[in-house]
């Protein structure tokens, strides 16, 4: 029986073509097992590509509600009001990059033609990152020495029956102040500044006799990855009489949502883990009742129970790392629409993705290879291969 | 005297309460032809699943080239499988996405070295050269039995097990597969054969007839 030539395959070759075709002619069932594993990998991708991304993103999204920051004069100072310089140095010990907006205000009332009304001195441009959410009809004041302008809260231009484009009558009557503004911008705020008049601060200061000075100032900062209240407590113990704190309800409740997203991202890939997870067991289980006369064969003509453990779980390992594969790519294209419909921009890759989606979703097929491997092992020769 | 492959000593098997083989005393020399025969029922598949180690017996002892596979854990039957024995079924029993090469290297793949030269010689043996690489589907019933044939002879076991080898093949295929047996006799290789078939058990040298799990009739026919 021995060739004169002796032609050896080598075993490795030899498995890899069994595998192979074992996979090939069992299309459907690979396709459907592959395709559970690659939807389980996709999301498990996109929900860790956001998660890492969310809090950066969502901490800028969270701050587009308002301030999180006020400083102000201490209670024990005994005054109202601050030197605008102060204000301004404190503002300036927010590190770099996490300060999205900041405005000084200072108030007074003020007699308009038809009615008193509270006038606020800001700083448009800050104000404008301060509070994104303003629905404004007309135009933002954008340049701080226009001293012809003002704003107005949208219940106050009703009650006053004013509209973009009118001219308003402004008198302080202690300072004897008056001058005539041109209404850039009508704002509804859903707030108080729903009945205020905005003008810049420097005339504000003026009409109010205030030059130089404000009530308080409000900040938005992204509070992520940074210790808000030691930035409070730095800036008053740096300037004697400041009263810095995080408006808590509004930094607690950012942290509480974040938290809440992140567990609830856990949550689906779980699910679905689990999901792809008994998918992928319900088509080995019948992927093996199909084959059991194969493996009674291969038992029959001498595999041994590691043989057919080492078949079936590489079977499944190499439609499971294809599938990963193709669920990394899907995973970040969905990545990058749910960072473009929710957060506006582009979710990063990060290196960490790829093994948090690799070991799970291995991990899981395996598991579910499991019960399957253990019916092949299980078959008898004797019983499969007598049956008609 | 020729060396005995095989034996049995007061082998018994039981399901349950049933006695299915019942003290069978047999030898087998080295290149003889046995054929199992009996009615259904009588034994003769039992008998066949415990020769080839795909069944354990429950009393006495089964020796085959000297093992004794009586004493043995079921991963030392499988290597007793490998090694010893060439199983040739009724059904053919291929691996369906394998060619007829292939399910031939296959048994070789379970046994030691992959020679695709040897399973190519194997399957000309059988009249098979030209057919190596189709899938069993291709094939016709007494093509695909004789690859089973292939691969039971590849990797040059102590004895040949067949069951039924001829029950599903038409008259024209069952002769060529007769034709192959009586080469593998004339080989010198030992045969054991489980059939209804008279007309096969013809030219084997002994016929052993079970009886409701007992050695009815054990005759030497004369050659």
């Amino acid at each position: 029986m021995a060739g004169d030539k002796k032609l050896k395959v080598s075993k490795t070759k030899m498995f890899l073509r069994i595998i192979f075709k074992s996979l090939k002619v069992r299309r459907n069932r690979v396709f459907i097992t592959f395709f559970s594993i690659m939807i389980g990998a996709a999301i498990i991708t996109a929900l860790s590509s956001v998660y890492f991304d969310i809090s950066t993103k969502m901490s800028r999204e969270l701050r587009a509600y308002g301030a999180n920051f006020f400083i102000g004069p201490s209670s024990s100072s005994g005054s109202k009001a601050i030197d605008l310089p102060v204000i301004e140095d404190a503002i300036k010990m927010v590190p770099p990059g996490k300060l999205i907006g900041a405005s000084p205000y200072i108030y007074g009332v003020v007699r308009l033609d038809l009615g008193n009304a509270v006038m606020a001195g800001v700083d448009f441009a800050g104000l404008r990152r301060l509070s994104p959410y303003w629905q404004v009809e007309g135009k933002w004041i954008v340049v701080d020495f226009d001293d012809d302008s003002c704003m107005i809260g949208k219940t106050l231009a009703k009650n006053m029956e004013l509209k973009v484009g009118d001219s308003v009558n402004v008198v302080r009557t202690e300072t004897g102040f008056q001058k005539t503004l041109q209404i850039k911008g009508i704002a509804e705020t859903g707030q108080a500044e729903d009945e205020q008049i905005f003008v810049n601060l420097t005339l504000a200061g003026k009409i109010l006799g205030l030059e130089g000075k404000a009530n308080h100032a409000m900040l938005s900062i992204v509070s992520e990855g940074m210790d808000i209240d030691g930035l409070a407590s730095q800036i008053q113990s740096k300037f004697q009489g400041i009263d810095a704190k995080p408006i808590r309800k509004v930094s607690y409740s950012e942290g509480r949502i974040l938290e809440k997203i992140k567990g609830m991202m856990a949550l689906v890939a779980l699910i679905i883990l689990t999901v792809t997870t008994l998918c992928v067991m319900t088509t080995l289980i019948a992927v093996v009742s199909e084959r059991t006369r194969e493996i009674g064969l291969m038992k029959a003509i001498g595999a041994d129970n590691k043989s057919i453990v080492m078949q079936f779980l590489s079977e499944t390992l190499m439609i499971g790392l294809a599938g990963v594969a193709a669920g990394l790519i899907a995973g970040f294209i969905l990545a990058q629409v749910l960072g473009q419909a929710v957060f506006g921009s582009s979710i990063s890759f990060r290196i960490i993705v790829l093994p948090l989606t690799l070991i799970p979703s291995i991990a899981a097929s395996l598991l579910a290879a499991a019960i399957p491997v253990r019916m092949a092992v299980n078959v008898v020769p004797a019983q499969v291969l007598k049956e008609e | 005297m020729k060396k005995i492959v095989l034996e049995t000593k007061g082998l018994i098997k039981r399901f349950g309460s049933v006695t299915s083989l019942n003290n069978i005393n047999i030898q087998v020399a080295e290149g003889e032809w046995v054929s199992i025969m009996g009615p259904s029922g009588s034994g003769k598949t039992t008998m066949l699943n415990i020769l080839s180690c795909l069944d354990t017996l429950t009393e006495g002892q089964y020796i085959l080239d000297g093992v004794d596979t009586s004493m043995l854990t079921e991963k030392e039957q499988v290597v007793v499988r490998r090694e010893k024995i060439g199983l040739i079924f009724q059904q053919f029993h291929l691996v369906p996405y394998l060619t007829a090469l292939e399910n031939v290297m296959l048994a070789q793949y379970y046994h030691s070295i992959i020679d695709k030269n040897d399973a190519k010689e194997a399957l000309e043996h059988v009249g098979l050269g030209h057919r190596i690489n189709h899938l069993p589907s291709q094939l016709s019933g007494g093509e695909q039995q004789r690859v089973c044939i292939a691969r039971a002879l590849i990797n040059q076991p102590a004895i040949i097990l067949a069951d039924e080898p001829t029950g599903n093949l038409d008259e024209a295929n069952e002769e060529i597969i007769l034709n192959h047996f009586k080469g593998l006799h004339k080989e010198g290789r030992t045969i054991i054969l489980v059939t209804h078939n008279p007309e096969l058990a013809e030219f084997s040298d002994r016929v052993i007839r079970l009886h409701h799990g007992r050695v009815e009739e054990d005759v030497r026919l004369q050659g």
